[in-house]
């Protein structure tokens, strides 16, 4: 843009930064249940956020019982919530409207300003509102609270709702400086967006789902410092610390299973690592038979087991080695193979590579028919026969992306993921086949008192596999000059 | 070297000539003939292995129940029968299921894929403001994991536990699919964007016109992975779908019968009681729909099997150079 700005110009682009600023923190608290300003009694669930109070009925009145209705008489406060919530909603909504043009030249400017002042009365009016069923429910049944038993709706305003409004008035006053400080656009100038902010604009979306599901489950991790109680808010009073990371080292049960798990762990993820190299044996073997049909055959039959689920894997192997399976119908007998815990890691060993050694040896036969073809009549001249061939040519050739696939499964050593063994999981293998995700769950499961030691465990191996990996980073730049990330 | 070895490279042409005369690619020694038989005894060992167990569930869930709770089915079908297809269609639990899990898989697909082409096409555009910053974000995400209750908490908290919502929206975004897209894209003659640039088009006509239809091969690659995980997840249904049964995915369901299954058995072990004998009539429900559960949740994959393995490759290998 050459166009010369003013002086109010200027300013004005401040005053938008304010603006933006109070615009992103009310979308974002529109998403969290701990900031909802439509939370006016203990009735109204604490998972629901001001988006799913304006969004879901059902939601809403979720914990509501028929007897609490007749307590209070009808719907009607809830219906006010919901409707308020929806005014609430779509002032932020068009608040962030505003916002984005507010990146645009200066007709799209101005003309954004009106959806951001239009958007602020809205999200302040609903907030204001709200007080019509507050003061609802606290003629009806704001005042049963007796010394004996504490009133189970307990009305209050939550601080949200004062939070949301002095967001609002920020953004209406940000809103009107600016409009005062803009010139008028001239008549003939056209909606126009710098292609940087177009572009960011587009992208804004997807930032925002990555930022839901993957950032925000991080804000998850201050469990590993409280003492969780199911469905009761984190408070202040319940902060213990390093008590659960102590917890790890000094409870001697814990102690033991987070050991056993750990050496489970190891074993499997050891046993993977030692066997990476059948799926480039099985590829260079391929690569001998020289019957196209029978090769491809074998390409095709042997990749299906990769795209079934572990669910279905042990439904086969139910079928085939359970007591009235296939082998035991078979030889008449009643053997539990999938029962006896004995040689649990080899099965889980033998499970994954029927699942994985016809899908990872592709990689290796596409990296065999990248070998340049006069390497291997150079051989041929030199008088090598074929297993020197194999030997001296092809294995070279397949090395680094050998190297470059053991570098990531080291990074990978303590995930080993859970589907396979939750399903194979049963009371007699459990000491051998509880892998640290496995143990994460099923602590978590069994107990919402676990939370926090649960968050511990998966916290601590999230931090040292991420260490893992940038120090195979570290070793792949170091010997191969390439990073492998 | 090229040249010394003009000569040698005219006798392995007249020794290949020779071999195609005769019909073969080496002049077989002893020693080939052992490998040979070694070789493709492996692989036929190894190809039944991997194909066997499908087809005994096969062969069970088409025969007669009877013979199949008196163990007679080993190698063929006994009595041919397609009552337990009948009765998982009267059971409504399974056609639910598997209503929910097709839909999801369609949807979150379709979704999948357009999102990874429009991202893909967005991240290699230097103009985007602050472009690096916005497409590392995305990356990272790949290498850290928050953990699972973290992730349920979070799941929670955005409304997403019991809500069919939970199988689409988070599938949105898929950081390893916009890489092999964004690769793809990398990999499209620049001039052709600039040509259509210069006619006047913009990003959005460059991105239907060009990008699109030039990517398909990586986005037929991407709705394969997309779609074949989505129908095998399983454990998003059993954590977040706890309290609403119609929701669960079809794999969920088959995980509950299975559990359950091994479960009587565990019953059935002392023989003299009322809740044996009653456990006694579900196992043998229990045992013939298992195997007609199980061949529902695999035939659609193997149904689209034959038209995804040409697309393995390419992604495989795009997948190998990341950046």
């Amino acid at each position: 843009m050459n166009e010369q700005k003013s002086k109010s110009e200027l300013v004005a682009d401040k005053a938008y930064w304010l603006v933006r600023l109070g615009v992103l923190a009310a979308a974002i608290m529109m998403f969290l249940p701990a900031m909802n300003p439509s939370r006016i009694c203990e009735r109204i669930n604490r998972n629901l956020s001001l988006f799913t109070s304006a969004v879901s009925w059902s939601g809403l009145i979720n914990n509501l019982s028929g007897f609490d209705v007749r307590i209070i008489g009808s719907y009607a406060p809830f219906q006010y919530v919901m409707a308020f919530s929806i005014v609430a909603l779509v002032g932020i909504l068009l608040m962030c409207v505003g916002g984005c043009m507010s990146l645009g030249n200066l007709k799209m400017k101005v003309k954004g300003n009106f959806f951001t002042l239009g958007g602020s009365i809205a999200l302040g009016a609903g907030m204001l509102l709200m007080h019509i069923p507050y003061n609802m429910l606290m003629d009806t049944v704001g005042k049963t609270e007796t010394a004996s038993t504490s009133n189970p709706f307990s009305p209050a305003i939550p601080t949200a709702m004062w939070v949301f409004f002095v967001i609002a008035v920020i953004v209406f006053i940000g809103t009107l400086m600016t409009m005062i400080l803009l010139p008028k656009p001239d008549k003939a100038m056209k909606f126009e967006m710098p292609t940087k902010y177009k572009l960011f604009l587009c992208m804004l979306p997807f930032i925002v789902l990555t930022f839901a599901f993957s950032y925000l489950p991080l804000y998850g991790w201050r469990y590993a410092f409280f003492d969780y109680t199911s469905g009761k808010p984190l408070t202040a009073d319940q902060f213990v610390g390093l008590k659960w990371f102590a917890r790890l080292v000094n409870d001697p049960q814990t102690r033991s299973d987070v050991l056993k798990v750990l050496r489970n762990t190891l074993v499997m993820s050891g046993l993977g690592i030692a066997t990476s190299w059948v799926p480039m044996f099985f590829a260079i073997m391929l690569n001998e038979i020289k019957t196209k049909w029978f090769r491809k055959t074998v390409q095709i039959f042997t990749t299906i087991p990769n795209f079934v689920s572990w669910v279905i894997v042990f439904a086969l192997a139910f079928a085939i080695f359970s007591t009235d399976g296939f082998i035991n119908s078979l030889f008449g007998t009643k053997i539990d193979f999938l029962g006896n815990p004995s040689g649990t890691w080899f099965k889980m060993l033998a499970w994954g590579m029927w699942k994985g050694v016809g899908w990872s040896a592709i990689i290796y036969v596409a990296g065999i028919s990248g070998i340049p073809l006069e390497l291997y009549e150079a051989a041929t001249v030199d008088g090598a026969g074929r297993a020197q061939k194999m030997w001296h040519v092809t294995v070279p050739g397949l090395m680094p992306t050998y190297c470059v696939l053991l570098l990531m499964s080291i990074a990978n050593i303590l995930t080993n993921g859970m589907d396979q063994y939750l399903v194979f999981y049963n009371a007699n293998n459990a000491d051998l086949i509880n892998v640290l995700d496995l143990y994460v769950y099923k602590l978590g499961l069994s107990d919402p008192d676990m939370f926090p030691l649960s968050t511990v465990v998966s916290m601590t191996k999230s931090i040292v596999s991420v260490i893992l990996l940038f120090s195979a980073n570290a070793i792949s730049k170091l010997i191969r000059g390439e990073s492998i990330m | 070297m090229a040249k010394m070895s003009e000569k040698m490279k005219q006798e392995l042409k007249a020794e290949k000539a020779y071999n195609k005369k005769h019909k073969r690619m080496y002049r077989l020694t002893a020693n080939d003939v052992i490998f040979n038989i070694f070789a493709y005894l492996l692989f036929g060992i190894f190809v039944i292995i991997c194909i066997f167990p499908f087809y005994y569930i096969f062969i069970n869930s088409i025969s007669s129940p009877a013979a199949v709770t008196s163990k007679a089915v080993t190698f063929w079908p006994q009595g041919f029968s397609l009552e337990t297809y009948k009765a998982v269609i009267e059971v409504k639990d399974i056609g639910q299921a598997f209503l929910v899990t097709i839909t999801r898989t369609i949807i979150a697909t379709a979704l999948m894929v357009v999102a990874s082409g429009i991202i893909g096409y967005l991240v290699t555009k230097q103009e985007m403001w602050h472009r690096k910053l916005w497409y590392r974000l995305l990356v990272v995400t790949m290498y850290f994991n928050a953990g699972i209750i973290p992730w349920y908490l979070n799941m929670a908290m955005l409304g997403l536990t019991n809500n069919y919502m939970a199988y689409i929206i988070p599938a949105i975004v898929a950081p390893y699919n916009i890489i092999l897209v964004k690769t793809y894209i990398e990999s499209i003659p620049a001039e052709m964007e600039e040509s259509a640039f210069i006619d006047g088009a913009g990003y959005a006509v460059i991105f239907r016109k060009i990008i699109w239809p030039l990517s398909k091969p990586i986005l037929a690659t991407i709705t394969i992975f997309g779609a074949v995980g989505n129908w095998n997840s399983f454990t998003d249904s059993l954590m977040l779908m706890q309290s609403k049964p119609q929701l669960q995915t079809l794999q969920h369901k088959l995980y509950n019968y299975l559990d359950s299954a091994s479960d009587l058995k565990s019953v059935i072990q002392n023989p003299d009681s009322e809740v044996v004998r009653r456990a006694m009539d579900n196992a043998a429900f229990a045992s013939v729909i298992k195997y007609t559960v199980s061949m529902i949740s695999i035939i659609p994959i193997l149904i689209v099997y034959p038209f995804m393995q040409r697309y393995f490759e390419e992604g495989i290998m795009l997948g190998a150079v990341k950046g």
